[in-house]
């Protein structure tokens, strides 16, 4: 009898995941790609954008600066009056960044199921944006990252193309290479780097950049890399030779390096200095004093930077800063689009609005807007900080 | 074997990067050895009793580094000790040993006693349920953020300089980790030669209905034997996050798989052939990360199982089955 119970029980549970199964699997058949994009939706007083970011997970920490920088945007646009019939509702969705890139796609999809949902701001790793371009693009959403820096993402062929869905808000590594390079070479005056990158592509990118410059401007130059699941570095650090001057290291997870830094440490090699790229820009985690890294650009002295920076504590939480930006484009775009629309739009009709983005004033410092590829017209340039004894990141460059 | 790959090693390639690279390289793998050592003696032993390969005992050992976290964590945290470090240590060694035990402990009682005599698939396949369900309970009660044991700021960035200050480095937290396993498995040896337990639990793995009709009970020799090895493995779980700082809710998935591929290589069933199988292990993985590439270590690492496997199917220490004709 209780065998009978148990099977019973069992049959009952499969039929329900069956059930769940088939519904799920038929919702995708309904709605082809490209009535996604076209498909009529009713803006209301609540218009609906996602954002996916990494909000568990090795990169949280850089994750949720980034959803509370959108999040202070939204704040802001719901508060002003002008705003009381086109107000924002923002949808996070965890990526869980440097876990599996899996969880970006999950997000992108379910970003693509929700029918109400009009832009996107994120991914926030270039081999997330990289993965979930397909799901994007078949739901017809635009999305633009604020922290993506790969520089072949806008190319329109290297790893895809994403031509009118992808847009950044942050400048390309095509910036940020040559920045760190001459920061290297002209302030610091290392004669002797090592470069050690974690296997992604962004970090690849980056670290192939920098070690070219260095190497046309006559600096002695190692490679070799580590892997994001990677923990124990004891052998790559072993590699590295005492009278090395500083090691490059454009990772994305914080707390790995983190781990990395206390284990140069206690090989005794602690009087190299590392230098970092924006993906660990994450004060507080990443608290190896000495330590240099470059970042985003932003304008210090802008009424909302300083408003943001009083009301987190005094703790400017700057990785996330371009993601304010990009919520401001999507929010823009969604607003154009609904009122050129009386009240109705499309997803295809809010990424062209994005297209067509054109802010004077940023807390970027410059005015945004985007060339056809989806970077930002106007260059910008990075910025060098140094990790002091308290963990915070000061900008020094 | 062992004493061969090293040679090789030295003579092709310390040429080119000298002894203390290679030495220091050793010294690494003999760290990183030690933890999948006591890692594979979980494995073996489960084996060695039940003929069971307990695939979600890496998660334990990752449950047993998230105990040890927390008792770091309620003690007061690595930069503001709330008590001496020392005890700190040996608070967080005995609570994750004890916790990871009695978490073995009910993984036995609950997913493998019951399947004991099913066909032998089955407590295979609860083995990677157990695997699953812990690695998710703990994403869903912790999330799947990094926490970093800070071991150096804990316990310290010194060590000992072994041919000079340009010699090979030892530190402190290196020495803590190869003694504190030594220690363990010289006790894990004590307990299975010399007391009745180790008696008991010999009998049970070589024939448990005999050793029933004996008068011993095999479920509790059993059930002990799963709380030792997972105790071991809990040990295992705080080395590593010391050591390597980083846990997360997937650190046991490879840590386990290594502390497998030795207990294989050592020969799956007998405790010195876990610990030297956790050792080459090690030392491979070390040497290879040291001289190839980090890209390809893991590849080394399985390809030597592979060709344990094909010359030895049995493990470096294991002996063959016997085969009732």
């Amino acid at each position: 009898m209780k065998k009978v119970m148990v099977a019973a029980v069992f049959a009952v549970a499969l039929a329900i995941l069956a059930a769940n199964a088939l519904g799920s699997a038929k919702a995708p058949a309904r709605a082809s790609a490209s009535s996604l994009a076209t498909a009529s939706v009713t803006c209301g007083k609540l218009r609906t954008i996602g954002m996916a970011a990494p909000i568990t997970g090795p990169a949280s920490d850089i994750g949720n600066q980034q959803v509370r920088w959108a999040k202070f945007f939204v704040k802001r646009w719901n508060a002003s009056k002008a705003n009381r019939n086109q107000k924002i509702k923002l949808v996070t969705g965890d990526t869980q960044l440097g876990v599996d890139t899996a969880f970006a796609v999950k997000v992108a999809q379910s970003f693509k199921s929700n029918s109400k949902l009009l832009a996107v701001v994120g991914p926030a790793g270039s081999q997330e944006v990289v993965a979930s371009t397909t799901a994007y693009k078949a739901g017809g959403l635009g999305f633009v990252s604020g922290s993506a820096s790969r520089t072949s993402l806008t190319d329109g062929h290297t790893d895809g193309n994403r031509r009118g869905y992808f847009y950044r808000t942050v400048p390309s590594d095509a910036a940020q290479g040559p920045t760190v390079a001459n920061y290297m070479t002209k302030t610091l005056k290392w004669k002797r780097v090592y470069i050690i990158d974690d296997q992604e592509t962004y970090s690849q990118g980056l670290a192939d950049g920098v070690q070219k410059i260095l190497n046309a401007k006559g600096v002695t130059t190692k490679r070799d890399s580590i892997s994001q699941k990677d923990s124990d570095f004891s052998a790559a650090i072993a590699k590295i030779p005492s009278n090395y001057q500083g090691i490059y290291i454009p990772w994305q997870l914080a707390p790995q390096a983190q781990a990395f830094g206390q284990q140069l440490q206690a090989a005794g090699k602690g009087h190299i200095k590392l230098f970092g790229s924006d993906g660990l820009f994450a004060p507080g985690v990443w608290k190896i004093a000495g330590s240099y890294d470059s970042a985003f650009p932003y304008n210090p002295t802008d009424p909302v930077v300083k408003a943001y920076v009083k009301a987190h504590g005094g703790n400017g939480e700057f990785f996330g800063l371009p993601s304010y930006v990009a919520a401001q484009v999507d929010t823009l775009a969604v607003t154009k689009a609904c009122k050129a629309g009386h009240g109705k739009t499309t997803r295809a009709a809010v990424r062209k609005q994005i297209a067509k983005t054109n802010i004077a004033t940023t807390i970027l410092g410059f005015r945004v807007g985007f060339k056809s590829s989806g970077e930002m017209k106007l260059p910008a340039a990075y910025g060098i900080y140094q990790i002091q004894k308290n963990g915070s990141f000061k900008r020094i460059g | 074997m062992l004493l061969a790959i090293w040679v090789f090693y030295a003579v092709y390639f310390s040429p080119t990067q000298g002894w203390t690279f290679f030495l220091q390289l050793t010294v690494d793998g003999i760290i990183l050895g030690s933890i999948y050592a006591l890692i594979a003696l979980g494995y073996s032993m489960v084996y060695g009793i039940l003929k069971l390969l307990n695939f979600a005992h890496g998660d334990v050992a990752m449950i047993g580094a998230f105990i040890g976290f927390g008792v770091l964590t309620l003690l007061g945290g690595p930069l503001s000790p709330a008590i001496p470090v020392v005890a700190l240590v040996a608070c967080m060694f005995v609570v994750a040993m004890l916790g990871s035990g009695f978490l073995g402990l009910a993984i036995e009682r609950f997913a493998y006693r019951p399947l004991r005599d099913a066909p032998r698939i089955a407590p295979l396949i609860s083995a990677l349920g157990v695997a699953f369900f812990l690695e998710n309970s703990v994403l869903l009660l912790f999330g799947a953020n990094y926490r970093n044991y800070d071991g150096y700021d804990l316990i310290s960035y010194n060590g000992i300089h072994l041919g000079g200050s340009a010699g090979v480095f030892v530190s402190y937290l290196g020495v803590m980790v190869i003694t504190g396993a030594l220690l363990l498995m010289v006790g894990l040896v004590a307990l299975v030669r010399w007391t009745r337990f180790g008696k008991a639990m010999r009998a049970v793995s070589f024939d448990r209905e005999a050793a029933a009709m004996m008068g011993i009970d095999p479920d509790r020799v059993i059930a002990t034997t799963f709380f030792v090895g997972s105790a071991l493995g809990g040990a295992a779980g705080v080395m590593f996050g010391l050591v390597y700082s980083q846990i997360y809710y997937l650190v046991g998935f490879l840590a386990g798989l290594k502390g497998f591929t030795a207990a294989v290589v050592g020969g799956i069933g007998s405790i010195p052939g876990a610990m030297l199988g956790g050792l080459l292990v090690g030392l491979v993985e070390s040497w290879a990360k040291g001289y190839l590439n980090g890209n390809v270590a893991d590849l080394v690492v399985f390809g030597i199982l592979i060709g344990v496997m094909l010359i030895r199917p049995q493990g470096l220490l294991g002996t063959p089955a016997l085969q009732k004709v």
